[in-house]
C-alpha cells in the first residue's frame, strides 16, 4: 500500500513539475518597474521629463570650455605634473593626436547630446498637445547648441535628422560638410526663435533671445570660417548680413542689458543676470567623481583651474589647470576695469592677504583665471568640492551679442553702427567714455577682435575665434595650418566607421 | 544458522589450539576517536574472526601470539596488528581518503574514483582542519591544481576570488558553487561543517551548463553515519595576528634629505634647512597597525546515528578584529546547520540540510587615494600622529596635496557597518522506483537579508577633500531569495560486462530580491551613536534624491541528461548534454544547448599490461564539450529609461529620464569549449598518486559587457552605457600536474607529501568591433594601464619600455625627443624605447610591459604523523604575475619607500632609480618601472598538534584531545616591494594594480580538538 502512495506522489509531482513550470514560459517575465523606451511619450509631462536628459549634457561642456583655453594664447595647461591629464596637456602644446582621451570626451558628449535631442524630436509626432512646439523648439535649440560645439570642434559630422544614431549608422551615415551641418544648425535655431518663449519659465531655459543669439552667431562663425578657413568667399557676405539681422533682433527686442559693474557678472549673486542671453546652469549640492564627469552637476572647469592648496579668503582650492599667460595680462589696456576680473595675481593678492598660502605646481604663471576659479563654498556644497563647483557658465552674454553684431556690421560695410555696439563694451570696460574707437574697416575689424579677447578671456572663446579669422597660426605656439584649425576625429571613432569616415587633413 | 555454524566452528578450532590460545579484545575507533562499528577483525590466513559492535569492541578468543589480526572497514586503510602478549588492543584506523572506492561528486550523482573520467580535484576535510581557513576559499589555494586564489584584500570578511583554470572572460570569472545539489555561496561556510570540496575544470561540468563555463565547485557537507554513537566534537583556537608585511619607508631625517635634495633639483628653497636633530621621526606604519590583534574561533558539532536516522547539528563562531583599526575592521561570523537524513521506508530516503548564516563587517577606506594605508605609507615621517594638545595632527596641504589625511584620524573617524543573515538548505528525497531506477527530487533554497550603514561624520582634515561639513548617513537594506528544484532520475543496470548509467531531469531556478537606499541628513550630536534615518531630520538640497531602490528576477529552466557506459569496468565512456533556457537573453536567443563527451581507459587492467610491480593504476581520460555562461548585466536585449537626466532649473536639481544601456537584442551565450586529456596512476603500493592534465579552455562569443562603440549612439551620456556583445574569443591552455606520497612507516610514523603545479597560457584571440578595451588605472590623470587585444594575455599591461637613465645631456640629446609626453628630458630622466623607430618617443611606444597572469602556480604541502605528534606544512608559489607599483602618492612631499636612496644623483651614479625632483619631468608615465615581478612563495599554514593519551584523555570523557599550535601566513619569500603579491582586485582587465592592498594577516594560533 505505502509504495502505492509512493508512486502516486512522485507521478503526480513529476507531472506538476513538467507542467507547471517546464515550459519555456517560465523564461518569459516582465522587466519589473522598468519603463521601455521606445513606448514613452505618451503625455506632456513625458516630453518635459526627456527634454530634461538633452539639457543634462550641457554641463558636460565644461571640458570644451577648459580645452578651448589651453588650446589658445590664453592659458595655459598647467596641473601637479607635465603628466596630468596628458589630454590636456597636449592640446596645450598643439601636439594632440587621435589618440586623445579628453577630446574624445568633447565628441561622445557632445554626441550624446544630439542623440538626447533626437530622442524627443523621433517621437515628436506621438501625441498632440498645447505646448508642444516650446518643447520641441527647446528640444532644437539644444541639439543646435550641440552641434555647434561639434563642427567648431570637429569640422564635418554625421547628422541623421530627427532620428537616433543606431549601431551601423557609424559605418554607413557620412560626414556632413561644414556649410551642411551649419545649415541644420541654422534652420534649428530658427525654428527655435520662432517658437520659444521670449521669457524662460524657469532661470536656464532657452529663450528666444537665445535662440536668436545663436543663430546669428553660428551665421557670424560660419560667415568668418568661409572666408578665412574655407577661403570660399561665395557666400559669407550674406551670412554677415544675416548675422547682423539676428543679433540686431537681440538687441532691439529682447531686453538685455550690460551689467555695469563686469565683477558683479561672475558672483553668484549676478547668475541669469541681465547681461545673460544663454547661461549654462550649475549647483554645488550633490557629489561627483572624477571618473564620472559627466554626470556632475558642478562646473568641474572651475575647480580645475583653481589655485593649488589654497588657503585663505574669498577663493577655495582647485586643481591649478588653466593658468592665464603673461601674454594675455598684458593684452589689457591700461584703465581696463576688466583686467582685475579677468586675472587674477597671485603675487598681488598675497602682499593684499599675507594670510594667503597656494602651491606653486606645474607651469605656474602667477596667474589664474579669476572668473572661473572656486569662491568660498556654502554649507550646502558636497564632495568633492573641486569636482562640484555651483558657478554657472556664461556662455552666451550680451557683451557677445553687441561685439558679434558689430563684427557683421563691420563686415557687412556698417561701421557706424559697429562703433556704438563696440564701444557700449567699451563704455562698461573702462567706465568712462574716454576710451571710445573711432575706426573704420579692417582697423576697426582687428579693434573688435582685440576686444572680444580681453572681453572673453577665460570664457573658452579664443581658440575658436583665432580659427575662424585665420589668425590662429600667428598667435598660438605650435599651431599647424591646414590641421589645427579643427581637432582629430578620435582613433577609436575612425575606425569604428570602419572607412566611412575619413580623418581629418594633417591627422 | 549460520552464526551457528561459525560458533561451532570456531569452537571446533579453539579445541585444535587450545593450551597457547587466549581471549584478545579491543576497541576500534577511528583518529579523531569515535568508535567504529561493523569493523571486521579476522585472523590474517584463517577463517577466524568477528566484528565490532556498535562502541567498537570486538573480542576474539584463541588468538596466538605470532598471529596477524586484520582489521578492515569500508572508507578506511585497512590495518594489520601481530599479536604480541597483549589481551587488549586499542586500535585506530585512519580513513582512506585515496581509496579508488571513494565516491566522488560529479553533479546530479556520484561515481567511484576509478571511473571518473574528467579533470576532478577534491580536497577532505583533513586539509580543511590543518588549513583552518577563516573563509572557505583559501582552502583551495595550493591544495589543488588549475585553481588560483587571490584575495582582493586582507582585512577581515574580504572577498577573495577563485580562478579555475586561467580568467577566460573580461565578465564575471566565478566559478559555481553547487552545495549539496543546490547553487550556494562558498565564502559563507563554515568550513568544519564541510565533508569535501570538489572542482570540476573540464567539460565534465557540462551538466550544469549554461553557468558551469567557470568551472564548478562542489561542496558536500557533513552528514551523520548509520548505526554511530552520537560524536561531539569541540574545535577552538585563539589567534594573534600582525601584519605580515610592512614597507621601508625613509625615517625622517632620509626623508627630509631627500625632499631638499628634490626641492634643489627643481630650483625651490630648501624645505629643511637644517637636517640635524630630526631624527626618525614617525614610523606610520607602526602607528596603523596593530600587534597581537585578536582573532577566536569556536565551533561545536554533533553527529550520529541510528539503524534508520543520521544527524549532524553543528555551531560555530568567528570574530576576527582587522590588522588595521581592531574593531574599526572587524569580522564576526555565526553559523547553524542541522542536517537530518531518514530512510522513510525501505525505498525512499530523505535527506535536508539548513545553515543559518550571520555575519557583521566593518571596514576602513581601502585602495587607491583615500585609504589608510596609502595614507600610512606617503605620511611624511616627520609629522607626528598627535600635537601638543594630544588631538590628531591635521596634516598641511600644499605639496602634500588635498588628498592625504592623519591616517589615525582617519581610521577614528570612519563608521560603518554591515550585516548580513541567510538561511539556505536542501531538501531531498530518493526513490527506489525500481531495482535499477531511482528517482531523486530536491528543493534547493536561499534566503538572505542584508542591511548596511555608514556615516559620514562632520569632519575638518584641514581642508582636505575628504572634510564633511554636513553629517549624513546612508542606509541599505537587501533581500535576496533563490529557489532551485531538480527532478531527476538515476537508471543502472548491469548486464554482463555492461554497466550503464542513465540520468534524466530538469532543474527549474529563479532568483529575485530588490535592494532599497537611503542616506539622512544632519545627525544629532554628530555622532555614531546617533547615526540612523529616524534620528536625520535635515533634508537634502532641493533635487536631490536620497533613495533609491531596485529589483530583479532572474529565471532558468534546464534540461539534462547524462549516460556513462562501461565495460569491464576498464573501457569508461560517458556523454551529456543540458538545455538550458535564460531571461538573461532576448527573444530567439533564450535556449541553448550544452553537449560534452568523456572517456577513459584503465590501462592497468589489461591482461598485456601484466602485474607491474611499479605501476599499481593507470588511467587515460579525454573530454570535451561545450559549456555556458551567462553572468552579465541583466535586461541587456531592450533599451530602458535607466539613465541619469538632471539639470538645474531656477537653481535647483530636476529630474528627468533617458536611456540607460544601447540594447542588443541579439544577446546570447558566452560559450566555453573545454578539452581536456589526463592521466591518473598509482606508483609503489598505491603510495604514490600521479595525476597529470593538459587543457584547452577556449571562450568564443565573448560577453564583453560595455564594450566601446561609436560615441555617436550617445553612450557616454550620464547613467548610459554601451552595449553588451558577443565580441571576442580568449584561449586558455596549460598543464597541470600533481604527485603525492603517502606512507604509514610504522604504527608510530607516517608521512604524506604532495606538491602540484598548473602551467597556464593566456591569449585574447579574437575582438570584434574594436582594437582593445582599456582597464584600470595608473597615477592620476594618466591612461588606462591595462589592456585586452588580440595576441596579449588578457589584462596586460601596456606602457613604456625604459632603457636606463641619461647619464648626461649628450645622451638625452642622442635620443629621440621625448618632450611629447609632457616635459623635455634631462640628465638622471628615463631613456624611453623608441619600439617603433619613428625617431620619437610618443604614445605609439607603449607596449606589452607585462601581464598579471601567473605563468606557473604550485602547492608543496607535508604532513608528518609520529606517536602523537601531527607536523603539517602547505605552502604556495606563483611564478611570473606582475604586479604593478601604484600605492605612492605623486604629492611631492609624500615620504617615499626607501629604493630612491638609490637614486640618480650624477654621472655614472646608477641606471636604475631616476634623479628626484619637485620640476618637470616625464619619470612618472606608466613604464616597466612600475612594473614589478610579484612572483612569490608563501608558507601558508604551519602546524604542530598533540594528542594526549587516551588514558588521560578518557579521564574527562574525551575519546580525544588534541592540542596544537599553529602559524598562517608565516612567511613570503618575494621581490616584490608592496605589501602583498597574491593579492588582485580580481579585474580581468585592470588586476594586479596595487593600491596598497591590506596586507594578508600573519596569524599565531593555539588551539584544541576535543571529541566526546
Amino acid at each position: 500500500m505505502k509504495k502505492y502512495i509512493f508512486i502516486t506522489i512522485s507521478i503526480i509531482a513529476v507531472f506538476s513539475a513538467l507542467t507547471i513550470s517546464c515550459t519555456d514560459d517560465f523564461v518569459d517575465r516582465p522587466v519589473e518597474y522598468s519603463i521601455d523606451s521606445e513606448n514613452y511619450f505618451n503625455s506632456q509631462a513625458e516630453y518635459e521629463s526627456a527634454l530634461i536628459g538633452a539639457y543634462d549634457l550641457l554641463q558636460s561642456t565644461f571640458v570644451n570650455v577648459l580645452m578651448g583655453e589651453f588650446a589658445s594664447d590664453n592659458t595655459v595647461c598647467g596641473g601637479n605634473g607635465p603628466t596630468d591629464v596628458p589630454g590636456y596637456q597636449q592640446v596645450d602644446d598643439m601636439i594632440h593626436t587621435p589618440v586623445n582621451t579628453e577630446i574624445k570626451k568633447v565628441w561622445d558628449w557632445m554626441f550624446a547630446g544630439v542623440q538626447r535631442s533626437n530622442y524627443i524630436l523621433e517621437f515628436k509626432d506621438n501625441i498632440e498637445f498645447e505646448g508642444k512646439n516650446q518643447i520641441i523648439a527647446e528640444a532644437r535649440f539644444l541639439r543646435a547648441y550641440y552641434h555647434f560645439e561639434l563642427v567648431k570642434w570637429f569640422g564635418p559630422i554625421p547628422m541623421k535628422g530627427d532620428a537616433r544614431f543606431t549601431p551601423g549608422d557609424e559605418t554607413s551615415i557620412p560626414r556632413s560638410s561644414v556649410t551642411d551641418v551649419y545649415a541644420a544648425i541654422e534652420d534649428d535655431l530658427i525654428f527655435a526663435s520662432e517658437n520659444l518663449n521670449p521669457m524662460p519659465s524657469q532661470a536656464g531655459r532657452a529663450t528666444r533671445g537665445a535662440a536668436l543669439a545663436l543663430l546669428g552667431k553660428a551665421y557670424l562663425y560660419e560667415a568668418s570660417y568661409l572666408d578665412n578657413v574655407l577661403n570660399s568667399e561665395s557666400n559669407s557676405g550674406e551670412k554677415y548680413q544675416l548675422a547682423a539681422l539676428r543679433l540686431q533682433q537681440v538687441i532691439d527686442n529682447e531686453g538685455y542689458s550690460l551689467v555695469s559693474d563686469f565683477n558683479d557678472i561672475f558672483e553668484m549673486a549676478g547668475e541669469n543676470g541681465p547681461e545673460s542671453v544663454f547661461e549654462i546652469q550649475y549647483t554645488d549640492v550633490e557629489g561627483g567623481s572624477y571618473g564620472y564627469m559627466q554626470a556632475i552637476e558642478g562646473n568641474v572647469a572651475v575647480g580645475f583651474a583653481g589655485p593649488n592648496s589654497y588657503e585663505g579668503p574669498f577663493f577655495e582650492s582647485g586643481n591649478n589647470f588653466n593658468l592665464p599667460t603673461q601674454k594675455i595680462v598684458d593684452a589689457f589696456e591700461d584703465g581696463d576695469l576688466r583686467k582685475e576680473v579677468t586675472i587674477l595675481d597671485m603675487d598681488a593678492w598675497v602682499i593684499e592677504h599675507p594670510e594667503v598660502t597656494y602651491t606653486k605646481q606645474n607651469e605656474h604663471t602667477g596667474y589664474f583665471n579669476r572668473k572661473y576659479i572656486p569662491r568660498k563654498r556654502s554649507e550646502d556644497a558636497a564632495q568633492d568640492y573641486k569636482l562640484t563647483n555651483p558657478n554657472n557658465y556664461r556662455a552666451i552674454r550680451y557683451a557677445d551679442v553687441l561685439l558679434m553684431a558689430a563684427e557683421a556690421y563691420n563686415k557687412s560695410g556698417n561701421d557706424p553702427q559697429a562703433l556704438i555696439n563696440l564701444n557700449l563694451v567699451r563704455d562698461r570696460a573702462f567706465g568712462d567714455e574716454n576710451h571710445r574707437i573711432t575706426m573704420t574697416d579692417t582697423n576697426l575689424y582687428n579693434a573688435i577682435l582685440a576686444e572680444r579677447r580681453v572681453e572673453f578671456a577665460g570664457e573658452g572663446f579664443r581658440f575658436f575665434d583665432l580659427v575662424r579669422t585665420g589668425r590662429a597660426a600667428q598667435e598660438i605656439d605650435g599651431f599647424t595650418p591646414n590641421k589645427n584649425e579643427v581637432f582629430p576625429i578620435p582613433l577609436e571613432e575612425i575606425q569604428f566607421a570602419g572607412g566611412n569616415w575619413s580623418q581629418n587633413q594633417n591627422y | 544458522m549460520k552464526s551457528l555454524l561459525v560458533s561451532f566452528f570456531l569452537c571446533f578450532a579453539s579445541i585444535l589450539t587450545y593450551g597457547q590460545d587466549y581471549e584478545i579484545k579491543g576497541v576500534v575507533s577511528d583518529n579523531s576517536g569515535t568508535p567504529l562499528p561493523g569493523v571486521s577483525v579476522v585472523i590474517k590466513n584463517t577463517d577466524k574472526g568477528a566484528s565490532t559492535d556498535f562502541d567498537g569492541n570486538f573480542a576474539l578468543s584463541n588468538v596466538k601470539n605470532g598471529e596477524t589480526l586484520v582489521f578492515s572497514y569500508l572508507g578506511f586503510a585497512t590495518k594489520e596488528i601481530v599479536i604480541k602478549n597483549s589481551t587488549f588492543l586499542n586500535v585506530s584506523l585512519n580513513e582512506d581518503t585515496e581509496s579508488l572506492d571513494e565516491v566522488v561528486v560529479v553533479g546530479y550523482g556520484t561515481q567511484k574514483k576509478r571511473e571518473v573520467t574528467g579533470a576532478v580535484s577534491v580536497v577532505d576535510s583533513k586539509t580543511l582542519e590543518d588549513l583552518k581557513p577563516v573563509k572557505m576559499e583559501q582552502a583551495l589555494q595550493g591544495t589543488v591544481s588549475g585553481v588560483n586564489v587571490t584575495t582582493t584584500s586582507g582585512s577581515p570578511g574580504a572577498d577573495i576570488n577563485i580562478r579555475i583554470r586561467g580568467i577566460a572572460t573580461n565578465g564575471d570569472n566565478k566559478p559555481l558553487t553547487i552545495i549539496d545539489g543546490y547553487v550556494g555561496e562558498l565564502g559563507l561556510l563554515n568550513p568544519n561543517d564541510v565533508e569535501t570540496i570538489t572542482v570540476l575544470k573540464d567539460a565534465q561540468a557540462a551538466i550544469y551548463g549554461s553557468t558551469a563555463a567557470n568551472g564548478v565547485i562542489l561542496i558536500t557537507t557533513k552528514m551523520g553515519k548509520k548505526n554511530a554513537k552520537a560524536k561531539i566534537s569541540f574545535n577552538s583556537y585563539v589567534g594573534f595576528q600582525e601584519t605580515s608585511r610592512k614597507l621601508n619607508v625613509l625615517n625622517a631625517t632620509e626623508y627630509a634629505a631627500l625632499l631638499n635634495e628634490s626641492y634643489a633639483n627643481g630650483g625651490d628653497p630648501l624645505p629643511y634647512p637644517n637636517l640635524s636633530g630630526i631624527g626618525n621621526g614617525t614610523d606610520w606604519q607602526d602607528e596603523v597597525f596593530g600587534d597581537a590583534v585578536p582573532i577566536i574561533s569556536h565551533d561545536l558539532s554533533m553527529s550520529g546515528g541510528s539503524e534508520k536516522i543520521t544527524y549532524a547539528i553543528s555551531g560555530s563562531h568567528l570574530d576576527q578584529e582587522g590588522i588595521i583599526g581592531g574593531k574599526k575592521s572587524g569580522f564576526l561570523r555565526n553559523t547553524a546547520r542541522i542536517s537530518l537524513g531518514a530512510e522513510l521506508s525501505e525505498k525512499l530516503k530523505l535527506k535536508s540540510n539548513v545553515i543559518y548564516t550571520y555575519f557583521n563587517r566593518k571596514s576602513l577606506p581601502e585602495g587607491g587615494n583615500a585609504s589608510v594605508l596609502m595614507n600610512a605609507v606617503n605620511a611624511p615621517s616627520t609629522l607626528s600622529p598627535y600635537d601638543t594638545n594630544g588631538d590628531f595632527t591635521i596634516f598641511p596641504l600644499g605639496r602634500l596635496g588635498n588628498e592625504m589625511i592623519n591616517p589615525l584620524s582617519q581610521i577614528e573617524n570612519s563608521y560603518n557597518d554591515y550585516n548580513f543573515k541567510k538561511l539556505s538548505g536542501n531538501f531531498g528525497l530518493d526513490y527506489q522506483l525500481l531495482d535499477e531506477l531511482v528517482i531523486t527530487s530536491s528543493i534547493g533554497f536561499n534566503t538572505s537579508n542584508s542591511e548596511g550603514k555608514s556615516f559620514a561624520k562632520i569632519i575638518d582634515y584641514g581642508g582636505k577633500v575628504f572634510d564633511v561639513t554636513r553629517s549624513s548617513v546612508s542606509q541599505n537594506a537587501v533581500n535576496n531569495n533563490d529557489y532551485s528544484f531538480d527532478l531527476y532520475a538515476t537508471y543502472i543496470k548491469e548486464i554482463a560486462d555492461h554497466k550503464i548509467v542513465g540520468t534524466l531531469g530538469n532543474t527549474i531556478f529563479k532568483e529575485w530580491g530588490n535592494g532599497l537606499y537611503a542616506t539622512g541628513y544632519d545627525i544629532p550630536n554628530n555622532t555614531w551613536s546617533n547615526a540612523d534615518i529616524s534620528l536625520a531630520n535635515g533634508a537634502p538640497a532641493p533635487g536631490v534624491i536620497p533613495v533609491g531602490s531596485y529589483t530583479f528576477d532572474e529565471r532558468k529552466l534546464s534540461y539534462f541528461g547524462r549516460v556513462q557506459y562501461d565495460f569491464k569496468g576498464k573501457y569508461l565512456v560517458s556523454a551529456m548534454i543540458r538545455r538550458d533556457a535564460s531571461t538573461k537573453f532576448g527573444p530567439g536567443n533564450k535556449v541553448a544547448y550544452f553537449p560534452s563527451f568523456t572517456a577513459g581507459w584503465i590501462l592497468s587492467d589489461e591482461s598485456f599490461f601484466g602485474k607491474s610491480s611499479v605501476i599499481n593504476f593507470m588511467k587515460l581520460r579525454g573530454s570535451y564539450g561545450t559549456l555556458g555562461n551567462d553572468r552579465i548585466p541583466t535586461n541587456g536585449y531592450i533599451s530602458q529609461l535607466s539613465g541619469e537626466a538632471t539639470y538645474v532649473f531656477d537653481g535647483a536639481l530636476v529630474n528627468g529620464v533617458a536611456t540607460g544601456q544601447i540594447p542588443n537584442p541579439d544577446l546570447k551565450w558566452e560559450e566555453a569549449q573545454k578539452f581536456d586529456v589526463g592521466l591518473d596512476m598509482k606508483l609503489l603500493n598505491n603510495k604514490v598518486n600521479v595525476v597529470a592534465d593538459y587543457f584547452i579552455d577556449t571562450r568564443a562569443d565573448l560577453l564583453i559587457p560595455y564594450i566601446p562603440v561609436s560615441g555617436i549612439l550617445g553612450a557616454a551620456a550620464p547613467g548610459a552605457s554601451s552595449p553588451t556583445i558577443n565580441a571576442g574569443t580568449v584561449k586558455n591552455s596549460g598543464l597541470e600536474f600533481s604527485i603525492d606520497y603517502k606512507n604509514n612507516f610504522s604504527d608510530d610514523f607516517s608521512m604524506s607529501i604532495g606538491y602540484n603545479v598548473t602551467f597556464l597560457k593566456n591569449e585574447v584571440t579574437e575582438i570584434n568591433g574594436t582594437d582593445f578595451i582599456e582597464g584600470g588605472v595608473f597615477s592620476i590623470g594618466q591612461p588606462a594601464p591595462s589592456r585586452m587585444e588580440v595576441g596579449q594575455p588578457i589584462g596586460y599591461f601596456y606602457g613604456y619600455q625604459t632603457d636606463g637613465i641619461f647619464q648626461n645631456q649628450a645622451e638625452v640629446d642622442a635620443h629621440p625627443s621625448q618632450a611629447d609626453l609632457g616635459a623635455q628630458s634631462a640628465p638622471g630622466d628615463f631613456r624611453y624605447v623608441d619600439t617603433n623607430n619613428d625617431n620619437v618617443i610618443d604614445v605609439k611606444d607603449r607596449v606589452n610591459i607585462g601581464d598579471p597572469i601567473p605563468e606557473a602556480t604550485m602547492g608543496l604541502n607535508l604532513q608528518f604523523n609520529y606517536k602523537a605528534l601531527d607536523f603539517s606544512m602547505y605552502t604556495f608559489a606563483s611564478v611570473g604575475n606582475d604586479m604593478v607599483r601604484n600605492y605612492e602618492s605623486i604629492a611631492p612631499d609624500a615620504n617615499q619607500l626607501n629604493y630612491v636612496l638609490d637614486r640618480w644623483r650624477g654621472e655614472g651614479s646608477t641606471n636604475t632609480n631616476p634623479r628626484v625632483t619637485t620640476g618637470a619631468s616625464v619619470n612618472n608615465v606608466f613604464s616597466t618601472y612600475y612594473v614589478e615581478d610579484a612572483s612569490y612563495v608563501r608558507i601558508q599554514n604551519i602546524q604542530l598538534g598533540y594528542t594526549i593519551n587516551s588514558k588521560v584523555s578518557e579521564k574527562i570523557g574525551a575519546t580525544k584531545l588534541r592540542v596544537y599550535a599553529s602559524a598562517n601566513n608565516l612567511y613570503t619569500f618575494t621581490k616584490y616591494r608592496g605589501y602583498d603579491p597574491g593579492a588582485s582586485s580580481g579585474a580581468p582587465i585592470g588586476g594586479g594594480i596595487d593600491d596598497g592592498f591590506y596586507p594578508i594577516p600573519r596569524t599565531y594560533m593555539v588551539g584544541l580538538n576535543i571529541n566526546f
